[in-house]
């Protein structure tokens, strides 16, 4: 097994040193919105967008990675699948709390309350953070066997077909969530500034969810190498 | 031997984790022949046995099982579940018998025949046979360890007795927590059964009970198995004679298994109920001296469905009578893929939605209802009725969680948040009846769309949470 440790921690470090630049930027070098288009609270809070959406694009990587990975256990009984799923739901339940936290604080700027219950993009993401902390409690505390395996991949597949539904449902029942701004269009889109201190925070995040992955996969095999281990001192044998 | 083959494992391969259990089993269980399966504990032999019903995947390998006519039926292979595995005895490890029925009960639902069947007589002769007779009418519950294993084990083997033709018997660890006498019963059947041409599969480390096989099988792990030839010991015994009545287990039977628990320990209505109850007491206290004019029809309507919707997720008491010494997995294995999509439905709360709906909307609207739409009255059974929907994608994602070795360890809520979605739509629904009465238009946002959109998302649940485990 390859040692990973010494490069994911270099991109973890290298990572939280960028996105700790990229917020810095975001309030010393991009230019704040005009206080009266805020509902509520203070209008700095706007900032908090250059980690949030970061957080977000992430967090769908890492779903993405959890459901691959539930679709190769669950069809093939990969092993490297259930490698993916195991990294996917820890990366999933950290990125998508990071998006759960950051969100509410841009929406109480632009809404006037942190969380919108009608909305379904917003309940869809939570929800798949909720899937995402189930999948990593029962890890934990099941036993380790196929048929956990199974049930769990299969639990992982529900966030697959979340993923449809909140996209029709984003479509049909866009109501206070801002739509995507990140793309130009006739209402939409963002200065170069803002535009290019994102880029700079989601590449620092994407350097950061790199180095934590590795590591989650390096612990993850560690883990189970002991466990092989540890059947053959159950075992007697030398 | 030349006899009919029964049952055949090829190039077995079963995982845990990344942990090879068996490895490369290549067997046949032929009719008449009583095999042993031995080894040291975590060798295998449980799954083993397990992997005889079809119920555990295949890292590779498959099992079948023949029919009288020789014809062979692929059970599972390592791409899954092909079909379900035909009548068989078997007796669980853990009893497989929920404390809530009675011993006669256990064998009608082992046999799959009504207690007004002319042949009930014959399980009195049988329960005599095992010194269970004078428990006949008693809860198994009430039994001692001893009679509880002894109604286990004859659970496994009467099938065998009345089946038309001879039928695979599994039976894990049958002499574990048995005594001298019923020990002896039970080789002595061993041998009568097979020799009417069934075939018998056991787990023991009991060397008595050893000594009745034909053949003993060795597990180890990671280790070829050690085949040898037993002594086949044992007598034969007088049996009850009789026309093959037995025939497999059914869903109907599971259907009136569960209302005769639920009838004699209404756990499920109750626990369903008082949450239920207690919220909508809650709701009345809260908006009681509120003006209604002032608060928005989608929070009232939120708080007439909440009780319904509370009932709904609940978990369902027959989880717990599954859970209950393998009871769930006794019915799962004898039942096959028709397990979940019934258990989804018979555990789900399909009684309590409709008139808790109504009483919260009496209870919490009362005299106020002219503030409302007439149409609400008349229509405020169609998101009731689409509450069963969520209750039974409740019940399925329940089960679902319930797989899992240590489901108590899981924590299911956090599933469950995805049936707010369908919630949400069906207050909506509500909502616009009670603000512009009912429409039947097709536009979204009409109470008729919301309904659907809730329904749809609940049944995507249900289909997700029933059908993928047994695909």
């Amino acid at each position: 097994m390859p040692d990973y440790k010494p490069v994911s921690l270099a991109l973890i470090l290298l990572g939280l040193f960028g996105s700790s630049i990229s917020i810095l930027l975001g309030f010393i070098w991009v230019p704040g919105i005009n206080p009266e288009s805020v509902q509520q609270g203070s209008a700095e809070s706007y900032r908090i967008l250059f980690w949030h959406v970061s957080f977000a694009w992430c967090s769908f990587l890492a779903f993405l990675m959890l459901f691959v990975g539930s679709i190769l256990w669950y069809l093939k009984n990969d092993e490297f699948g259930w490698r993916l799923f195991s990294t996917g739901s820890d990366m999933g339940l950290l990125f998508g709390f990071g998006v759960i936290t950051s969100g509410p604080i841009w929406g109480s700027v632009a809404w006037g309350k942190p969380w919108d219950w009608g909305d379904l993009r917003l309940n869809s993401f939570a929800l798949l953070t909720a899937v995402a902390l189930f999948l990593v409690l029962s890890r934990k505390s099941q036993p380790d066997t196929n048929q956990t395996r199974d049930t769990l991949s299969i639990i992982g597949l529900f966030g697959f077909f979340l993923v449809p539904i909140t996209a029709v449902a984003t479509t049909l029942y866009n109501r206070r969530h801002p739509p995507i701004i990140i793309i130009e269009g006739e209402d939409t889109g963002l200065p170069d500034d803002w535009k290019m201190v994102l880029i700079f925070s989601f590449v620092s995040f994407g350097l950061m969810f790199i180095g934590i992955s590795l590591l989650n996969d390096m612990v993850n095999q560690l883990e189970s190498k002991t466990e092989k281990y540890q059947r053959v001192i159950d075992r007697g044998e030398d | 031997m030349d006899e009919p083959c029964l049952l055949e494992l090829e190039g077995l391969v079963v995982s845990r984790g990344t942990r090879s259990v068996l490895n490369d089993i290549n067997f046949k269980l032929r009719e008449g022949e009583v095999v042993a399966l031995v080894g040291p504990n975590g060798s295998g032999k449980t799954t083993f046995i397990e992997s005889c019903t079809g119920t555990i995947p295949f890292m590779k390998g498959s099992l079948s099982y023949y029919s009288n006519t020789n014809d062979k039926t692929v059970i599972r292979n390592k791409d899954g579940r092909n079909s379900n595995i035909p009548q068989i005895g078997l007796t669980l490890q853990n009893d497989g018998i929920c404390g809530e029925e009675t011993v006669e009960e256990k064998l009608l639902s082992v046999l799959n025949i009504d207690e007004e069947d002319k042949n009930t007589h014959l399980i009195d002769s049988i329960l005599s046979d095992w010194g269970l007779y004078h428990r006949k009418s008693n809860r198994v519950s009430q039994l001692s360890g001893g009679l509880k294993r002894r109604l286990s084990v004859l659970s496994g083997l009467c099938p065998a007795i009345f089946s038309p033709q001879p039928i695979v018997i599994l039976l894990d660890e049958p002499s574990e927590g048995l005594d001298d006498e019923a020990c002896n019963i039970l080789t002595n059947w061993i041998r009568t059964i097979s020799s009417r041409g069934n075939g018998i599969i056991f787990t023991s480390h009991d060397r008595d009970l050893i000594n009745c096989a034909d053949r003993i099988i060795k597990l180890e792990e990671n280790k070829p198995i050690i085949e040898s030839l037993g002594k086949s010991s044992g007598t034969i015994v007088t049996m009850v004679e009789s026309e093959a009545f037995t025939k497999q287990i059914s869903a109907k039977s599971l259907v009136n298994w569960s209302i005769k628990m639920e009838l004699r320990n209404p756990i499920d209505t109750i626990s369903r109920l008082t949450p239920a109850l207690v919220t909508l007491l809650v709701s009345f206290s809260l908006i009681g001296n509120i003006n209604y004019e002032t608060i928005d029809t989608q929070i009232i309507s939120l708080l007439v469905l909440l009780p319904a919707f509370i009932t709904c997720i609940i978990s369902p008491a027959l989880i717990d009578r599954f859970n209950e010494a393998d009871c769930g997995k006794w019915w799962y294995i004898n039942l096959g893929t028709k397990f979940r999509p019934i258990s989804s439905f018979i555990g789900a709360s399909l009684i309590l939605p409709l008139p808790l709906t109504y009483l919260s909307w009496i209870i919490l609207i009362g005299d106020k209802s002219e503030l409302y739409s007439n149409d609400v009255v008349t229509w405020l059974w169609l998101p009731a009725l689409c509450m069963l929907d969520l209750a039974i994608a409740s019940s399925a994602l329940h089960f679902l969680v319930s797989d899992l070795q240590r489901s108590r360890a899981s924590s299911a809520s956090l599933l469950l948040i995805f049936l707010v979605w369908p919630f949400l739509e069906l207050s909506e629904a509500l909502s616009s009846i009670m603000a512009n009465g009912m429409s039947f238009s097709l536009e979204l946002g009409s109470p008729l769309i919301s309904c659907l959109f809730a329904s749809l998302i609940s049944s995507l649940v249900w289909l997700v949470a029933v059908f993928l485990p047994d695909a």
